[in-house]
């Protein structure tokens, strides 16, 4: 009987933890997206009205950025500031790539990050002031539908993850 | 080559180009490094080198040629990656310089640009889809000008207003960064002065970042990228110089602003392209100029046994028109 009981509370509690999980995903995924959003106005910031060289602009963002979009503008930094030959958008690309091991971005939130590889400065001011801007409005739209989707599914993953937990252990019993 | 004294300048350069052009140009020997004066990277066309007065071209083993179809083609993502490199990812932080064509890199390496220019009233608003590059290696020749020393301080404490003159690269520019050091740090027959150097192309002291990368004396102050008519005005006001250096005179206002200096006291030296005087009387501004009297000298180079060969001088007390 004993490992009975121990056997149901650790599938409740295992698919209830899942489910947990799926629910901060869902959170921090809108987290991130607006943190990210910040980020990219910091930069606009950065290269707009200071003019500091990429390298340097990217280093100061990833220090006003939280963990782990810092990552993101970490990583393109120190590799544009290793000076061997690598681009602006090949450094971006790698960052995008350590971005997606640490956050729960989905495929779309990523390709619209890595979108900036090829404008990454590549133009005047000018040019990068409309192409960040429109970035973070990118963002700005798909942190609302992120907070949106987390709204109405994060109390089904939660409460879902305990109640399929009760279920399984009903169909066992 | 690496280690040699004669490849700092193109060590600095390397820096700069892509892994596959660094290594090519690697193989160059080091009389050939010594004597490099430009590396010029076009789109799909070879890489070309100017060595002294000799043009060639290197092949992907980084042999040399003279026949250029047998030279390493240039990929538009080679252009792409050292543009990239020079600028440091940040078109927009130098928009100023590609808006004047060039670009100076650490060691005072000037970078010319080329690609779809827009103008507009008159002016570069932009440059974009860059096509080729051309990389000029600061040479510092140091006493390149000593034979011109006893010219122009005749005397102790004298100075003579000074023009120097020759056609295109025959050393103008070497030999005016060294009269410049020389003025500045003195030497047995001459104590040193403040030296105003007004580099509106950012040749004489190959700043970066405002810092001069050439050794142009202890007592030089210089303008960098200021044009000249403005810079001598600005130096006059407030550098209270000995002497103002600047490069290339040609338009009404730098003739006004010599004027003015000259007139305030303070030597000029300064360069013209010309072969001679009667062809500055040519040119309707340097004719003015030549006119007002300002210049006691007048320095004539050429390429005769190298860049920066002293042809002849002229006293201007002495010249009839």
């Amino acid at each position: 009987m004993l490992t009975k009981i121990m056997g149901a509370a650790f599938v409740v509690s295992g698919l209830g933890g899942w489910g947990l999980y799926g629910a901060r995903r869902l959170r921090e995924r809108a987290r991130h997206l607006q943190e990210l959003s910040m980020a990219f106005g910091y930069l606009e910031k950065e290269i707009t009205c200071i003019y500091n060289p990429l390298p340097l602009a990217l280093a100061n963002t990833a220090r006003f950025a939280p963990e782990p979009v810092a990552q993101l503008f970490s990583v393109s930094s120190a590799l544009l500031q290793g000076r061997s030959g690598i681009t602006a958008r090949d450094a971006w690309l790698t960052g995008v790539e350590k971005l997606s091991l640490l956050s729960p971005l989905e495929k779309d939130d990523l390709l619209l990050i890595q979108s900036a590889a090829d404008q990454l400065g590549a133009s005047d001011a000018a040019g990068q002031r409309k192409f960040l801007s429109l970035i973070q409005e990118h963002l700005n739209i798909a942190e609302q539908t992120a907070r949106n989707k987390a709204q109405a599914e994060q109390q089904l993953y939660a409460y879902g993850g305990f109640i399929a937990g009760l279920v399984v252990v009903l169909l066992l019993i | 080559m690496r280690n040699s004294p004669a490849s700092k300048g193109l060590k600095e350069v390397l820096a700069y180009l892509p892994p596959g052009l660094e290594k090519i140009l690697q193989y160059l020997d080091e009389p050939e490094c010594r004597e490099l004066e430009e590396i010029r990277l076009r789109i799909e066309r070879p890489l070309l080198l100017r060595i002294n007065d000799r043009e060639c071209t290197l092949d992907n083993k980084g042999r040399v040629h003279n026949e250029l179809d047998r030279g390493y083609l240039v990929s538009e993502d080679d252009l792409r990656r050292t543009i990239a490199c020079i600028m440091d990812n940040s078109l927009y932080a130098y928009e100023e310089d590609i808006n004047r064509g060039f670009i100076t890199i650490p060691g005072g390496h000037r970078v010319g640009l080329a690609g779809q220019v827009l103008a507009q009233g008159g002016e570069v608003r932009r440059v974009k889809d860059f096509s080729s590059l051309c990389i000029r290696l600061a040479r510092e020749v140091l006493g390149c000008a000593k034979p011109l020393f006893s010219l122009i301080c005749p005397r102790p404490k004298e100075i003579l207003n000074t023009l120097i003159i020759s056609p295109p690269r025959c050393g103008k520019t070497t030999i005016l960064r060294d009269v410049a050091r020389f003025l500045s740090s003195g030497g047995s027959s001459w104590p040193g002065c403040n030296v105003a150097l007004i580099d509106e192309r950012s040749e004489l002291a190959g700043c970066y970042q405002g810092i001069p990368q050439l050794n142009v004396g202890p007592r030089t102050d210089v303008l960098d990228g200021c044009p000249k008519h403005l810079g001598m005005g600005m130096a006059l006001r407030a550098l209270s110089p000995r002497v103002i250096i600047t490069d290339e005179l040609g338009s009404r206002e730098d003739v006004e602003a010599v004027r003015e200096c000259v007139n305030a006291g303070v030597q000029v030296i300064s360069t013209v392209h010309a072969s001679s005087l009667e062809e500055l009387h040519k040119r309707p501004m340097l004719n003015e100029l030549l006119n007002l009297k300002v210049f006691s000298l007048a320095v004539f180079l050429s390429r005769r046994q190298g860049p920066g060969s002293l042809e002849s001088f002229v006293r201007m007390n002495d010249y009839v028109d």
